[in-house]
């Protein structure tokens, strides 16, 4: 007993024979285990049993069939993906709009959380929060709805607004210069509250008797967020990041279909939406898990380079 | 209290605070406005809708569409079974989550970076609808409120968020415990939980919302129409919204009434956003916590 | 020990897990009825109830065994056992539905989509074709629709049948009497009246704030005009060889006609962003006059003005309708559908045997009667209808009428001969029936309805855009006609030409 507990901050697990080890795990940590049994059990379950699906990557799934059955046609469905013409446009729109948004609509919230977080007044700063996280709610059939609204060239009020000011009439929902910043836009409005609510717990950490040292040593307001805000959430903002990584090519199919029309199209396109239009003539979850499976692959690469770089700048931070 | 006023009180520290404010009141403003519209719309007549894009207070107030739903029988049961499905789905899946995050938040714990890559995989890699479907039905989960439970019990994003909080947590407090001769369920039962709510809080309501909202599990595992959540009612109101479906469209559907479809939108919508504000007291109720890493 | 324990708990998950993929995997074939051969003649019933599986627009369900039900399995004789699924994920629960081991006798197919195509052509439903004729009513069908909803000539369902003509111009009346114009009746009329809305002060502001032609971003308009141009509908016959539409000459005057109206100002400036949603309120708010959609909409915008002014005379109404406008070349080209939606295909793993297959057949030939197709179609007589002295039908308008028809028994509606006709409650409605009535003789169909084409099938959507986004692009003036014929050089070899050897192919081996 007393040999483990020494040895516990840092446990280098190859240094010890096995049977040392299974020790440590039954006398020390039962009941860690114990709480492991649920958690474990669900994986395995629902998440690892279904797993063999993939196969259907490399069949032409016909339900009916089922897995066993159906078709195999190999590599078939990749290499018309990647094959496709289209590929390296889809390709380009896609991280665009990721990158944008990892650029713009990811520290949204992070700056919205500071601010709130510096506002005394109780009750309006829950009012405040309570509001900016309504949008989350509305389905972007209705954001969409709002934005034709807002920006249609046909009497739009942010249209007639720009023209009175620069004198120059845009069609912000045809235009294709226009579409990545109007997804973007939309992106940030509708998720900034909605996202501040893990960074508000983050900072629900931070005792007040800190910002009272600062204030008490003479700090201003700007250094108090420096020094003790920001840090405060500094793990959680780095393990956002890192799992944001992995779905950067993802870039979710209501919003950016509703959005799409003849005229920006080549803009416009990226995977999810590619995948629904063959997908919905193919009826094919084959080729659409084949293309989820390029995407998590990446997703994948991305999460673990992200999580080392991590490591690297700071070695508490990370995945594990 | 009333001296740390008077230090935040330097007036540069004014007029970020009047700035702040404003910015922060103006933010308030344009998110909450359109559902305002969409409140305002729900009692609408229906000239008034198509004649006016954007109002706050109908001229002609009509209780018509909530009559309506208030009277069909099926959609107060609906509204019963998402509450319920809601609130016990909540405590379950923060059950799974919260028993696994603690134990892979400790360094010292064999096996825990498999486990973690474990958790990691599943979040990108999937089987699929059918296979799910199938390992459900396999269960015998079909037609029961466990099939919009359990299959999402554990979100894989929370569980490492939680995970986070957790190393994040003060070690002397635990050991203290320990000495007391506390079993690790105990010091997690008793300290680490009582001492999280600010992040239960905050995870209650992402998998609150996340029942909420789902209408792909009431979809596939429920067969008998008087189990149906409130989402399918939703969904099936906004589907005329789908340009997709206009064209294939039969020529006999009539859509809903736009003021009935506003009115569903904000019973579906009303209840999981009023949780919020019930929370948010806790936020501020964590600050035993302690050590927050520098 | 301690150890084996920990990897017991492991293995047993493990097992536990693999257990549900092999259990789940195995059952497919043991369903349905248990009493296999079964030769035992006419008498011999194999169901106890009839499985059906079927789309709900509700926002709730029908109760089981409500009154409609009720009144459809004393009809039958048969316990009938519904299976709703909401309209709006139908497709991917009709696929999970057959992956799994419990598939309904009957399910309604909403179209020939993918999913459905790939289960048929593996053997999931019945093929039909030699079984309909021996039926009383099942063989009253209209060879033309049920050429049209089968799968290049195979018959894998049973169509709901539904209205022809449905395509008209939608205009507002109260503008036509300002102006004192005329109800249009051919391309040219239309023509007229579009530059008179723009110009001429429709709305009597005295403000230029008008046009005349609305067109959102779904582009059905564009498809009907060039149709009444004398274009093929989606398809036709050129020298004996299937061509499609946009090659034609009726269909490139009709594309120029369009831009034409563009560049006069006469249609909605946002017609390539217009939401099909706010379709209806730009004619109600005033700005735009015309339409040209279906009936329904005409009645949803009439309904509209009906609210807002709170008429109550059935005479009187508020947007005019006009069916098909005649064709510059003076001749008529009508639009229709295909004359169905969807159909009832009947389950092979559910249904096994041919004996069976009759039992489901017999049952749905009785759905097909006269009096199926009335209690399915219209409910039940004396609660949702009644029949005037000339045996015209009218709806009852109350509460137990309302909660009756959400029950939606129509959606296994199939067709059949004797059902009663509606004479319109008001006198839109009654003007609707009549053009629908009048326009049916001269109507175009599509040629390729019926084939199935597996270039299309994989590379259909990316086609249909090429199309779709030059002909806006087009029309907005951001390509000239090189750009055009550009676009129609990337449709042939994208897949174009295939698609059209491959439904010439399969054209000749129908015929």
């Amino acid at each position: 007993m007393k040999a483990l507990m020494i040895g516990k901050p840092k446990d280098k697990a190859n240094k010890k024979s096995f049977t040392e080890i299974l020790k440590v795990m039954w006398i020390r940590d039962k009941w860690l285990y114990v709480l492991l049994i649920p958690g474990v059990l669900y994986f395995l379950t629902f998440r690892y049993a279904p797993m063999y699906g993939v196969i259907i990557a490399f069949k032409n799934y016909v339900p009916f069939l089922g897995i066993q059955d159906s078709q195999w046609v190999g590599l078939e469905h990749f290499t018309s993906f990647f094959g496709s013409p289209d590929f390296l446009r889809l390709l380009g729109n896609t991280l665009w709009i990721s990158f944008l948004s990892i650029a713009i609509a990811f520290p949204a919230p992070i700056f919205l959380a500071v601010l709130l977080n510096e506002v005394r007044f109780s009750i309006y700063k829950k009012l405040v929060q309570t509001c900016i996280y309504i949008p989350h709610f509305l389905s972007w059939t209705i954001v969409v709805g709002l934005t034709h609204l807002l920006f249609s060239i046909n009497g739009g009020v942010i249209v007639e607004m720009v023209e009175a000011l620069f004198g120059t009439r845009i069609n912000f929902l045809a235009d294709p210069e226009w579409f990545r910043p109007m997804i973007i836009l939309q992106g940030v409005w509708k998720g900034t509250g909605w996202g501040t609510i893990i960074f508000l717990a983050a900072l629900a950490n931070v005792s007040p008797e800190q910002y009272e040292a600062a204030i008490v040593d003479g700090a201003g307001r700007f250094r108090r967020i420096w020094h003790i805000t920001l840090p405060a959430i500094r793990g959680t903002v780095v393990i956002m990041l890192i799992l944001t990584m992995g779905s950067v090519l993802n870039t979710g199919f209501d919003q950016i279909f509703l959005m799409t029309n003849s005229l920006n199209r080549t803009v416009a396109d990226v995977f999810d939406t590619y995948v629904y239009n063959v997908g919905i003539t193919r009826g094919s979850y084959s080729y659409s898990t084949a293309v989820g499976l390029f995407k998590s692959v990446v997703g994948i690469i991305l999460i673990l380079t992200t999580d080392f770089i991590a490591k690297r700048v700071d070695k508490e931070s990370g995945l594990f | 209290m009333s001296d740390l006023h008077k230090l935040h009180n330097t007036k540069p520290g004014r007029v970020f605070d009047v700035i702040n404010l404003i910015f922060l009141g103006l933010a308030a403003i344009i998110t909450l406005l359109p559902f305002v519209y969409v409140v305002a719309g729900s009692f609408a007549t229906e000239s008034e809708l198509a004649r006016r894009a954007f109002f706050i207070i109908p001229e002609t107030f009509t209780l018509e569409a909530y009559r309506y739903i208030f009277t069909s029988e099926a959609f107060i049961r609906s509204i019963i079974v998402t509450v319920g499905v809601t609130a016990v789905g909540t405590l379950v899946q923060l059950f799974f989550t919260f028993t696994m995050a603690y134990p892979l938040a400790k360094r010292k714990l064999h096996g825990r970076k498999l486990l973690i890559n474990m958790v990691v995989f599943a979040m990108l890699f999937s089987g699929g609808m059918i296979p799910t479907f199938l390992v459900v039905q396999g269960l015998g989960l079909i037609d029961s409120y466990w099939a919009l439970v359990l299959p999402g019990a554990i979100n894989p994003f929370n569980l490492i968020i939680i995970k986070n909080f957790f190393q994040n947590f003060s070690v002397e407090l635990e050991e203290s415990a320990k000495i007391d001769g506390a079993s690790e369920i105990g010091i997690f039962w008793r300290i680490v939980l009582p001492l999280s709510k600010p992040i239960i809080a905050t995870f209650a309501l992402f998998y609150a919302v996340g029942i909420w909202n789902d209408f792909m599990s009431p979809l596939l595992y429920l067969n008998d129409s008087s189990k149906w959540t409130l989402q399918l009612l939703l969904r099936q109101v906004t589907i005329s919204s789908d340009p997709n479906a206009l064209g294939s469209l039969d020529p006999d559907y009539i859509p809903p009434a736009e003021g009935m479809k506003l009115a569903i939108i904000v019973i579906a919508t009303l209840p999981i956003m009023a949780v919020y504000p019930f929370l948010q007291k806790h936020f501020a109720k964590g600050l035993l916590i302690g050590s927050v890493k520098g | 020990m301690r150890s084996l324990k920990k990897r017991g708990v492991w293995l047993v998950a493990i097992l536990f897990s693999l257990f549900f993929i092999v259990g789940c995997g195995n059952d497919d074939d043991d369903t349905a009825s248990n009493d296999g051969g079964g030769s035992d003649g006419e008498e011999k019933e194999f169901f106890e109830e009839i499985k059906i599986m079927a789309p709900t627009f509700e926002t709730t369900a029908p109760p089981a065994d409500n009154d409609w039900e009720l009144a459809v399995e004393e009809l039958t004789g048969k316990k009938i056992n519904m299976n709703w699924v909401p309209n709006v994920s139908y497709e991917d629960r009709m696929n999970v539905t057959l992956a799994s081991t419990d598939i309904p006798h009957i399910m309604v197919i909403q179209g020939k989509t993918p999913g459905f195509l790939n289960s048929a052509e593996a053997g999931a439903f019945w093929e039909l074709s030699d079984y309909l004729d021996d039926y009383e009513h099942l063989s009253q069908y209209n060879e033309d629709i049920l050429r049209n909803s089968s799968v290049n000539g195979e018959v894998y369902g049973i169509y709901r049948h539904r209205d022809i003509m449905r395509s008209t111009a939608i205009i507002r009346k109260d503008w036509l009497d300002n102006l004192g114009l005329d109800v249009p009746e051919t391309i040219d009329d239309l023509y007229d009246v579009l530059q008179a809305f723009t110009y001429n002060d429709p709305n009597e502001t005295g403000a230029d704030d008008t046009f005349g032609l609305i067109i959102p971003t779904w582009y059905g308009t564009l498809d009907t005009l060039s149709i009444w141009f004398g274009a093929p509908n989606g398809w036709g016959i050129e020298n004996g060889k299937l061509v499609p539409a946009f090659t034609t000459d009726a269909y490139a005057e009709a594309l120029e006609w369009t831009k034409d109206l563009v560049d006069q100002g006469l249609v909605n400036p946002d017609f390539t962003t217009l939401s099909p949603d706010d379709w209806n309120s730009v004619m109600f708010n005033g700005k735009g006059g015309v339409i040209i959609d279906t009936y329904s909409r005409a009645m949803q915008i009439n309904n509209l003005f009906v609210d807002e002014t709170g008429s109550t005379d059935p005479d009187e109404y508020f947007v005019e309708i006009t069916g098909t406008l005649l064709s510059p070349d003076g001749e008529e080209y009508g639009q229709p559908t295909d004359g169905y939606s969807g159909f009832l295909a009947i389950s092979k793993t559910s249904v096994q045997t041919e004996e069976e297959l009759h039992e489901i057949l017999a049952f749905l030939d009785t759905l097909c009667s006269t009096d199926g197709i009335n209690i399915l179609s219209h409910g039940i007589e004396g609660v949702s209808y009644e029949l005037d002295e000339d045996g015209y039908l009218v709806p009852i308008e109350s509460e137990e009428a309302a909660a009756l028809k959400s029950y939606e028994m129509g959606q296994i509606s199939m067709y059949g001969e004797g059902m009663h006709q509606m004479r319109g409650d008001s006198a839109l409605a009654q003007k609707r029936y009549r053009l629908m009535e009048e326009n049916e003789e001269k109507a175009v169909f599509n040629e390729a309805a019926p084939l199935v084409s597996e270039v299309y099938t994989t590379r259909g959507t990316q086609l249909d855009d090429i199309i779709e986004d030059a002909r806006i692009q087009y029309i907005a003036g951001q390509i000239d006609q090189d750009g055009w014929n550009d676009a129609i050089d990337l449709w042939y070899n994208s897949g174009g030409q295939e698609l059209i050897d491959e439904l010439n192919e399969l054209y000749q081996n129908m015929n």
